[in-house]
């Protein structure tokens, strides 16, 4: 069957071209998206270095400070069960939320210096990816250990308030940490490219 | 590396400096010492065809074959 071309009904099909399908915004070098977001994770790296170190501070103040009467409330919100708050207890609780903290601190530490070479225009450089393998192993560490913590809270603290984690909890977050390995071997590869396109003369 | 840039000799030779060569063919003096110290993954044909037409030589005049122990595998170990 012989169809009519679409001009000569009147039909004019769109044409694909680099043109449209660049972005409207630019997004690396010196006042583009990348350097928005850099100054965003500025603020953010300060903001969670003050946490981290207020919550060290506390965690060093919680091997002295006397806790003889305090209790831990443990309540799923209609009726609470007290347990004595303990040193282990308080230096546990206190240690985790620090970790948590310090781990996400050091993922906005090279995430920054990630975004500095953007802003440059510069992204393939072999220190980025190792910047990103680093960052892939945090997430894995911060992860598993938040995991684990609230497994133990769960299984000790607070049975049959807490719900026990499964497996299928930690899907979301390893299919991210995948992500970011696999982000790192394309920087690789590119950082690959880069080189041996500077010697090529 | 087996592929050897006789560069230096051929500019012996022709009486000529890297950096006047450099100006001929249009290429910077940094680029053309990477090739010259065999440093150089790859050449442009572009660049090639200007440094022969500029020093009147043939492809095979500048490049040399020397295979040495391990070659075939320098690419897979970087």
């Amino acid at each position: 069957m012989h169809l009519p071309k679409l001009a000569s009904i009147g039909i004019r099909a769109p044409r694909l071209s680099a043109g449209n399908l660049r972005t409207p915004l630019r997004t690396l070098g010196p006042g583009s998206v990348s350097s928005l977001l850099k100054i965003a994770l500025d603020v953010a790296y300060v903001l969670l270095a003050l946490i981290t170190g207020v919550l060290l501070l506390l965690w060093v103040a919680s091997i002295f400070i006397p806790i003889d009467n305090l209790n831990v409330t443990v309540s799923d919100g209609a009726d609470g069960r007290q347990m004595p708050l303990t040193r282990p207890l308080l230096l546990f609780g206190v240690g985790a939320i620090t970790a948590y903290f310090g781990g996400f601190l050091m993922i906005l530490r090279g995430l920054r210096k990630i975004f500095r070479t953007l802003t440059l225009g510069d992204p393939f450089q072999p220190d980025n990816v190792r910047r990103l393998r680093q960052i892939g192993l945090i997430l894995a560490i911060v992860t598993g250990g938040v995991w684990v913590a609230q497994g133990l809270v769960a299984a000790r603290l607070a049975p049959g308030v807490m719900e026990p984690q499964g497996v299928s909890d930690l899907l979301t977050p390893v299919f991210s940490i995948l992500v970011v390995f696999v982000l790192a071997e394309v920087f690789r590869e590119g950082a690959r490219l880069r080189r041996e396109s500077e010697l090529t003369i | 590396m087996a592929i050897r840039v006789q560069l230096d000799r051929i500019l012996a030779e022709r009486r000529m400096s890297l950096t006047e060569l450099a100006d001929r063919v249009g290429v910077t003096v940094a680029n053309l010492s990477i090739l010259k110290t065999g440093k150089a993954r790859a050449v442009r044909f572009s660049t090639l065809d200007a440094l022969c037409r500029e020093l009147d030589c043939q492809p095979g005049d500048l490049l040399a074959h020397e295979p040495g122990p391990g070659d075939a595998f320098d690419d897979a170990e970087e």
